[in-house]
């Protein structure tokens, strides 16, 4: 008998093509824009994830808050104590530096280029791997010496002397109000995409990679000190030990001293994504509530334009609930329907985006089911006023109808 | 699966009266509010299994009422209607319906096939609602089709059918669960008078094998099929009265018909040349 309901109620939609699609509109914009907004509130988590990934999960940033009011110099870290950190915590921590940066002009006679250097200990790669195309990444010698020895991005070294082929080659840039010769001993290339980028845009600098010490030599103060914990060391559990130590040696209160991970700024975008998912879930129920009245509106003509054929199936033995089950059925399918064509357009609408921006989308087979269920019950709902209508017409009247 | 297998009472599946049809101080009034229309006055009426009957009487006189009746549609206001033995009187709707499934065919005047629906799936609902696997549904509508003269047309609407080939394949879905009583009200009403000879002469045909039918009609050319007519006047039974059916005549007028048919031939087959 379900089958008996199914084939009948697929044959009722399908002879009224035009008018079931213009129902079920509703319902596929309903769900299409579920399926749409989810997959696109997905994605940009993966997405989000990855470019803090980029930046490094197991990354963080310890400092003596600057909302102290007495804020004094020995609240700078040195290097010896980066050192002193790097060694009482060495089976914890797996790179340190000063977070120190060069944000200057590089000159190769006629042509100039912004550049955004990051200083950094020869081991940067353990934790943050490049991908060297060029040359070499910076050595424990440059780091020792403090050779003036640079490491470019392929799109800054093109831009800088045409080629991304330049190992060896030199500019001038000024480092600490000095301006000095550097060489190029490494040129990097990094695959990010274009929303990755979007997100992590640097305007219009390019970017490179300096000795920390060049930067911020023996007895320059930095305010912070970066970080990055082992590989199975949990940050969330790792932070109040390094928050007790810091607080210790710079005679301040656990309160005072502040960290900043990848990990809580992940949480923070997280919230905020599910807050717009949340507000777009919204909106989207209104549409299926709307499509759901449309679906009802075409159930109530469909049932008075075939009051004669109920009217013939109860004369043929039709109970009550077998024309209401008919019609349920009819609306739930008709709605089912509009689920599916909704989640294809969904798809599809977050695929091409996806082909567009050069990004790897995610359809959660969770979110499709659950469309689909939901679009069935929406169907259900709202066929079970038309369908009692229906289940209860007098069948001699009903067959008298013209 | 979502629902049980149907359970329906001993009392409607088994056959169990010689008098299929029983009305006993039957009266049915029409409350429309304001008015109270009497419908049918005080019936007594008998109908054995077997008979072919015709009910007569003018447009009002309450042939549709008796049928509505009848045909378990509608229910006696006073009065019983004992249906091979069972009283209708107060059985609950879902009961009426198993009892219009099993035990009632039912011909209209305006054939009451649904639409943009093959023949053999019209033929087929009763068994449906019966709970025939689809199997045996087909099998036995392109039977019941094959019998009609229409067996290479299954597969056509009504719309592709003329009017007397759709009231063969209404007669056809009638037949269905093989129902011990076929109600036929005007069966031949919208047909042209060579398909309303060809209609009756399946009735006919179908009494002959042993089936109840009851028809109504206000032609006296289409009562002449049968053996037996009642009339109605203004809701009241007004005459019951035997009939000898016309093919019964011919042949005992002997050897001189006037219409170039042959009777031994199924006259159905002869239709088919009109489709
Ligand atoms: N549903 C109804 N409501 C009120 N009066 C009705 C209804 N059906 C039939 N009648 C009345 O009952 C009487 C018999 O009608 P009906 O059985 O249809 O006659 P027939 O079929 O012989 O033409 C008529 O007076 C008719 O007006
Ligand atoms: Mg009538």
């Amino acid at each position: 008998m379900l089958r008996e309901n199914m084939s009948m109620a697929l044959h009722a939609i399908k002879s009224n093509k035009m008018r079931s699609f213009l129902t079920m509109l509703g319902i596929i914009i309903g769900i299409g824009a579920v399926i749409a907004i989810v997959s696109v509130g997905d994605s940009m988590r993966n997405v989000f994830t990855d470019a803090y990934k980029d930046v490094g999960i197991n990354r963080a940033l310890i400092l003596v808050s600057w909302e102290v009011t007495d804020f004094r110099s020995s609240d700078y870290f040195d290097r010896d104590e980066m050192e002193r950190v790097k060694e009482v915590f060495h089976d914890k921590i797996a790179y340190i530096d000063t977070n120190s940066s060069v944000d200057t002009e590089a000159v190769n006679r006629l042509k100039k280029v912004k550049f955004d250097f990051q200083g950094v200990d020869y081991n940067y790669t353990d934790v943050q791997p490049q991908n060297i195309i060029y040359g070499r990444f910076i050595n424990e010698a440059d780091v020792k010496k403090a050779a003036n020895h640079v490491v470019l991005e392929d799109k800054g070294a093109v831009q800088l002397f045409g080629t991304a082929d330049c190992v060896g080659r030199t500019f001038r840039m000024t480092v600490n109000k000095n301006t000095q010769e550097f060489t190029v001993v490494g040129v990097y290339h990094k695959d990010l995409s274009p929303l990755a980028a979007m997100l992590l845009n640097n305007g219009q600098k390019q970017a490179g990679f300096i000795p920390d010490t060049v930067v911020s030599p023996k007895g320059n103060m930095s305010q912070v000190l970066n970080f990055y914990v082992r590989d199975g060391v949990n940050m969330k559990e790792f932070q109040p030990e390094i928050v007790k130590y810091i607080a210790k040696t710079k005679g301040r209160k656990e309160s005072d001293i502040r960290v900043m991970s990848v990990v809580d700024q992940m949480g923070n975008v997280d919230s905020k994504l599910s807050a717009m998912s949340a507000a777009v879930g919204g909106i989207a129920a209104i549409s299926l509530l709307v499509g759901g009245i449309g679906i009802m509106n075409i159930m109530m003509v469909s049932v008075t334009e075939r009051t004669r054929e109920i009217g013939i199936r109860k004369a043929l033995g039709a109970r009550t609930r077998d024309i209401m089950i008919q019609f349920l059925t009819e609306s739930a399918l008709m709605s089912a329907c509009g689920g599916v064509i909704g989640i294809i357009l969904g798809v599809a609408i977050v695929m091409i985006g996806g082909a567009v921006l050069k990004t790897t989308v995610i359809v959660r087979p969770s979110v499709v089911v659950m469309a689909v269920g939901f679009s069935g019950l929406v169907g259900i709902f709202f066929g079970i006023y038309p369908a009692s209508k229906a289940a209860k017409a007098d069948p001699i009247e009903a067959l008298r109808y013209e | 699966m979502w629902k049980k297998k149907e359970v329906i009472p001993d009392y409607i599946t088994q056959n169990v009266s010689e008098d299929l049809i029983k009305l006993v101080d039957m009266v049915k009034i029409y409350d429309t509010g304001s008015i109270k229309v009497l419908g049918l006055k005080r019936v007594n009426l008998t109908i054995k299994r077997g008979e072919f009957v015709a009910i007569m009487g003018q447009s009002g006189s309450g042939k549709s009422t008796l049928m509505n009746i009848l045909g378990c549609l509608d229910r006696p206001t006073m009065g019983h209607y004992f249906l091979d033995g069972i009283d209708t009187a107060d059985l609950p709707s879902d009961d009426l319906s198993a009892i219009r499934n099993r035990k009632i065919g039912f011909v209209f005047q305006s054939f009451n096939l649904i639409s943009r629906t093959s023949a053999l799936k019209n033929v087929e609902l009763p068994m449906t609602y019966a709970h025939i696997s689809k199997k045996a549904r087909e099998k036995r509508a392109l039977e019941l089709l094959e019998r009609v003269g229409l067996g290479t047309r299954y597969e056509h609407m009504p719309n592709e059918l003329s009017g007397g080939q759709r009231q063969r394949v209404a007669i056809a879905r009638a037949l269905a669960n093989e129902p011990p009583l076929i109600l036929a009200d005007e069966p031949t009403g919208n047909l042209d008078s060579a398909s309303s000879v060809e209609i009756m002469e399946l009735f006919s045909k179908l009494h002959n094998e042993g089936a109840t039918v009851v028809l109504v009609t206000h032609e006296e050319d289409i009562a002449a099929f049968t053996n037996r007519i009642i009339r109605f006047r203004d809701g009241s039974l007004v005459s019951d009265t035997p009939n000898i059916p016309v093919s019964k005549r011919e042949k005992e007028e002997s050897e001189e018909p006037e219409e170039p048919e042959e009777p031994e031939e199924p006259e159905y087959q002869s239709g088919d040349a009109l489709c």
